[in-house]
């Protein structure tokens, strides 16, 4: 399924599922985020960790072949400052999109953080660290 | 909260996200990307629209060699490699596609459409909201939550600055690690790529030491 109407159903079958998943998992509370980084609670933990390993059995049997992408010098920085701003604000980049549609209307103000985030990232690497960051999505 | 779902249902469904949307497309999902590539759409669809002529640009070029080498006799020149336009956009278009041996190499090297990735950030949100409202969760508030005022802050000022300041250092290390909880956490660590075992394990190590300061010091 490569046309383009193809692409686009399951895009957003995708967006539709990883939207209510994440949502009902918990990922929206910051009560239960925290629960979980704190190791309080492995639920989340447990789901994510579940998640990864039933990936890595079907990518095996479907023989989804891996990417050759390089280790790079943004690599742990990046992770360092995502996962840091993923545990003050709550949101990593889908978090905060299904926290406005769970009602909790201050996410938008992270939303617009995580939008001046990646401006400043796409200038910033083209101007100073001019890293091929690659990309998750191919 | 006993409401959410158990940790098994989570897992599977977000497996089922993950793997069917490859199986479909040939892809992997990544949200950072979906919104990096959103954000800077200007620049996005210039990329497209010279993928496009390049498609054109190539077969002519191969149609000439072919017609020059049948004139002539001589070995066909080998088409020129169209790398001028994509010189001031070195970050994209010219890594290699993981499932670039299926298929055929020219589609699946390309990203995904754009238009696709705006509708990915569009259905996140419509289905986070038939979420919460199927498990009566939706409730607009201006707050975000009784978690959040009581291990990092109840004033209103100071979680609008902090939740500015953490979205801007998620979108920041996102595009900078090159991928976020989806693309190199479910998608990346999924194919076991080095890159993203790296990137996860870092995130979520800095994710537990700013949750234990924020619970326990500050």
């Amino acid at each position: 399924m490569r046309s383009r109407g193809g692409m686009l159903v399951a895009t957003m079958v995708a967006g539709l599922g990883l939207g209510f998943t994440v949502t009902n998992i918990g990922f929206g509370d910051y009560a239960e985020l925290n629960r979980m980084f704190t190791f309080q609670d492995l639920r989340m933990l447990l789901a994510f960790a579940g998640a990864v390993a039933i990936i890595v059995v079907a990518y095996a049997i479907l023989r989804v072949r891996r990417s050759p992408a390089r280790i790079h010098a943004g690599v742990i920085p990046g992770a360092v400052l995502f996962g840091t701003g993923w545990a003050i604000s709550g949101g990593c980049p889908a978090i905060p999109i299904i926290q406005v549609a769970s009602g909790y209307l201050p996410a938008i103000v992270t939303i617009a953080g995580v939008v001046v985030g990646i401006w400043l990232c796409r200038w910033a690497n083209a101007r100073y660290f001019q890293l091929d960051r690659g990309s998750c999505g191919l | 909260m006993s409401n959410y779902w158990p940790w098994w249902a989570g897992a599977i469904g977000l497996a089922l996200v993950a793997v069917g949307f490859t199986l479909a497309t040939n892809r992997f999902l990544g949200v950072s990307s979906a919104w990096d590539r959103v954000l800077h759409w200007r620049a996005e669809r210039q990329i497209e629209r010279q993928n496009a002529l390049f498609a054109d640009d190539r077969a002519l070029a191969e149609m000439l060699a072919a017609a020059t080498a049948e004139h002539f006799g001589a070995h066909p020149a080998a088409p020129p490699a169209p790398d001028a336009a994509r010189e001031d956009t070195p970050p994209r278009g010219q890594e290699p596609g993981p499932t670039a041996g299926e298929g055929s190499q020219a589609t699946s090297l390309r990203p995904a459409p754009l238009f696709t990735q705006a509708v990915l950030l569009l259905s996140i949100f419509v289905g986070g909201g038939i979420a919460a409202a199927s498990a009566g969760r939706f409730d607009l508030r201006l707050d975000m939550g009784e978690g959040f005022s009581e291990i990092v802050t109840s004033n209103p000022i100071t979680m609008v600055v902090l939740l500015f300041v953490g979205g801007v250092l998620v979108g920041f290390g996102t595009r900078l690690a090159g991928g976020c909880s989806s693309g190199h956490g479910l998608s990346g660590c999924g194919r076991l790529q080095p890159v993203s075992l790296l990137a996860t394990a870092v995130f979520f190590g800095a994710a537990v030491v700013m949750s234990f300061l924020l619970w326990k010091v500050i």
